[in-house]
């Protein structure tokens, strides 16, 4: 067994054996389970609620606006009466009546107030005011409810009769929006971006967790002074390659445990719902392919290798851990970065920005997962994506040997980057 | 056996600015103990970092155990403490023992069996306290240390290279690594340590090679090395200490050519055409309470400190990376 095969064990193992690991791990899943059902949850809530009829309907239009939107609040014809109540006001005094409502909200004896302006008609404006304003679903529910019944207002002073602009004017439209691929429909657009979304931020997590605890290793073994004795039986070189690949497999451990149970969440997602009493998904959730899970798979162990080896020549510089905070800062600014990016590259996922993004390697690693899960990209795109990745994982991870063999044993005085420049250099 | 245990040949090197070690050469013989002295950034841990494929030369050579220092396997039987000592903290004493020993290339099974006999041997495993399943940060230093030292041994090495043992450690635990090196050289194996103690690479080397600068001064078996810095050395025992005339005399230069004066002890070099004697009859004719008179061979520190001088000792590195 080659050697750095004992590092790469060691590294695993000691990991594995911890608590950190086995938390982390159930929590994962959990986390992911949650993603997947929370849009349900979510759409429970989602329908406006009782708050938007507890209102006053101030009509000082004298058309029979009022009392056709408190009877539709109410619940048609044969509804509660007991819920929207109408205040028809004179024309002047509808200044007076909006501040006894305001009081009357305030005392929570009502949740708000429609104000209807003597010219409504021509004017098409009016004020609603309570404590339910900021709820995007009760605003909508009661628009949607004002809308309709001014539009049959006009509609029957046009001449149209009145069951005839009832049922005209009482559109409940939805958009669905469905997402097309090269494959065919692939499912709803939004929770395609929310699934690339998720897929994108799972492996800045990732890489930048594993990162993390690749430059923590470092920073202890040579803290502890460990590093001396292990580089005298095995090179540096040797023993960056064994940690990379040890803690690499504690992170691809990791995440096939989380895809795997997900992936079981959402297949027994029924029953699951059925037994939280929660209703069926109202959409379909994306499919993801093997050959898709398969390059998932590879930007994420490119981007750890790529980002790992940095920040193992980071430990390398430094003495302790509180001056490797500092000194991460450029390798993490440049992770951190991506992360930035993902709001825009998921508005614009073929901008000139998204493309750059998705081949330069200090991004691609989440970038290029991301459009894969927006888009269908050409296998040119992601063969160039990839190639760029493997080209800076070789460069990064030269640089990174050279500093890391150098600095592991190198205590005192933090190098300034002129001599890391030249640790660099030197050939050896 | 005839090939040494290592032969070093014209190595040196240079970190940035600072020739760490010039041109050294030395040959370290089979089933000795070896002592390279010099004062602290003398360039001993380079060498021995050198000699360990840690870092390369920038020139020369360097076989171990009759092979090049880099080829496959040779490293594995070298065993090697560094002066640094330090161990995994949050790791099982069994577990980094089991993984040292992997590293140089000893199967779990063949190590796990040892471990358990040097732990009981250094008294790490008792009736009532198993350390080896306790984490490395809940033993004591000295705990550590012993642990480190079975670390270095674990894989059964002809060679074992101790880089400043002695350093931050009691008098006991001091003695105890003596008796460890005695019994080393007793079972055939060579030892190189390094240190800026004289008193104990006199009493434990065989031989030894004083460097100083990242230059050889001198090198060879202890008695050699002496026996070429000549007899004419007279150590000298005062009770009371020095009068006022037997200072005079001590001053002379026409019979002292150098002197190491500890209050009641004296080492003495006599100067060119005076002799003994002649010193003697002097002493007791200014009524000196001479308690000893005795012609002896230089201590290797007296040594030291003629050929590197006594600002050569305390030059340069506190860094104690020399």
């Amino acid at each position: 067994m080659d050697k750095f095969w004992t590092v790469a064990k060691r590294e695993y193992l000691e990991r594995v054996r911890t608590k950190w690991f086995l938390i982390t791990t159930i929590l994962a899943p959990l986390l992911f389970g949650g993603i997947v059902l929370l849009p349900v949850w979510f759409n429970t809530r989602g329908r406006p609620s009782a708050d938007v009829s507890r209102i006053l309907v101030l009509d000082a239009s004298h058309s029979g606006l009022g009392q056709r939107i408190a009877k539709e609040l109410n619940g048609g014809l044969f509804g509660d009466t007991s819920l929207t109540h109408l205040v028809a006001v004179a024309p002047g005094a509808l200044a007076r009546a909006e501040s006894t409502a305001t009081q009357e909200v305030m005392h929570n004896s009502v949740e708000g107030y429609l104000a209807i302006g003597p010219d409504v008609l021509t004017s098409l404006h009016m004020q609603y005011a309570g404590r339910n304003a900021s709820s995007a679903v009760d605003m909508d529910a009661l628009e949607r409810t004002v809308r309709n019944q001014l539009m049959a207002l006009r509609l029957e002073r046009a001449g149209v009769e009145r069951s005839q602009a009832a049922a005209l004017s009482t559109l409940k439209l939805t958009l669905d929006a469905d997402r097309i691929t090269d494959k065919g429909r692939g499912g709803s657009g939004t929770v395609n971006s929310i699934f690339a979304f998720i897929v994108a931020f799972v492996l800045y997590i990732a890489i930048f967790l594993y990162g993390q605890n690749v430059l923590r290793g470092v920073v202890e073994e040579k803290q502890s002074h460990v590093a001396e004795v292990v580089v005298s039986s095995i090179s540096a070189t040797k023993l960056l390659w064994g940690k990379v690949i040890g803690v690499g497999a504690v992170g691809l451990t990791q995440l096939l445990i989380s895809v795997a149970a997900s992936m079981l969440i959402v297949n027994a997602r029924r029953p699951i719902l059925h037994a939280l009493g929660l209703p069926q998904l109202p959409f379909e959730l994306p499919h993801l392919g093997l050959g898709a899970a398969v390059l998932l798979i590879v930007f994420f162990l490119l981007g750890y290798l790529f980002y790992s080896a940095l920040f193992a020549a980071v430990g390398a510089m430094v003495n302790t851990e509180h001056e490797a905070q500092q000194v991460q800062l450029p390798v993490a600014m440049l992770l951190v970065m991506s992360a930035v990016f993902i709001q825009p590259v998921m508005m614009a996922p073929e901008s000139a920005l998204a493309r750059f993004l998705s081949v330069f390697p200090f991004s691609s690693p989440i970038m290029m997962p991301l459009r894969l899960s927006l888009l269908s990209l050409p296998t040119f795109d992601i063969v160039l994506s990839l190639l760029a990745l493997v080209a800076g994982c070789y460069i990064a991870v030269g640089i990174a040997a050279k500093i890391y063999r150098t600095g592991l044993l190198m205590y005192g005085k933090r190098p300034t980057l002129r001599e890391v420049v030249r640790w660099v250099r030197a050939a050896e | 056996m005839a090939e040494p245990a290592v032969q070093i040949r014209n190595i040196a090197k240079q970190f940035a600015t600072h020739q760490a070690v010039r041109d050294l050469s030395l040959t370290v013989p089979r089933g000795t103990v070896y002592g390279l002295l010099g004062p602290n950034g003398a360039g001993k841990t380079t060498t021995i970092r050198m000699l360990l494929n840690i870092i390369a030369p920038d020139s020369g050579s360097i076989t171990v155990l009759g092979q090049p220092h880099t080829s496959e396997g040779v490293l594995d039987r070298v065993g090697y403490l560094p002066e640094e000592r330090g161990l995994y903290k949050k790791m099982e004493v069994r577990r980094v023992l089991r993984f040292l020993a992997e590293l140089k290339g000893v199967r779990r099974k063949v190590a796990d069996p040892r471990i358990t006999d040097w732990l009981e041997r250094l008294g790490l495993t008792t009736p009532e306290k198993d350390w080896g399943e306790a984490k490395v940060d809940e033993l004591s230093r000295g705990m550590q240390q012993k642990v480190q030292f079975i670390g270095t041994l674990l894989h059964d090495p002809e060679l074992v290279i101790l880089d400043e043992p002695f350093s931050g450690l009691d008098p006991i635990n001091a003695q105890a690594l003596k008796d460890a090196v005695v019994d080393l050289k007793r079972e055939g194996r060579t030892v190189i340590f390094s240190t800026h103690l004289m008193e104990n690479a006199e009493r434990m080397c065989d031989a030894v090679c004083i460097i100083a600068h990242g230059e050889k001064v001198l090198d060879g078996p202890v008695s050699a090395v002496k026996a070429e810095a000549g007899d004419r050395r007279v150590a000298l025992d005062l009770g009371g200490g020095a009068t006022n005339g037997v200072a005079e005399i001590l001053n002379d230069p026409s019979l002292v050519y150098r002197m190491d004066d500890s209050n009641h002890s004296f080492e003495i070099e006599l100067a060119a055409g005076a002799d003994a004697q002649q010193l003697l009859s002097r002493l007791v004719a200014a009524g000196a309470c001479i308690q000893r008179f005795e012609l002896v061979q230089p201590s290797l520190h007296q040594i030291f400190l003629e050929r590197v001088g006594a600002a050569g000792a305390v030059e340069e590195g506190l860094t104690g990376n020399g």
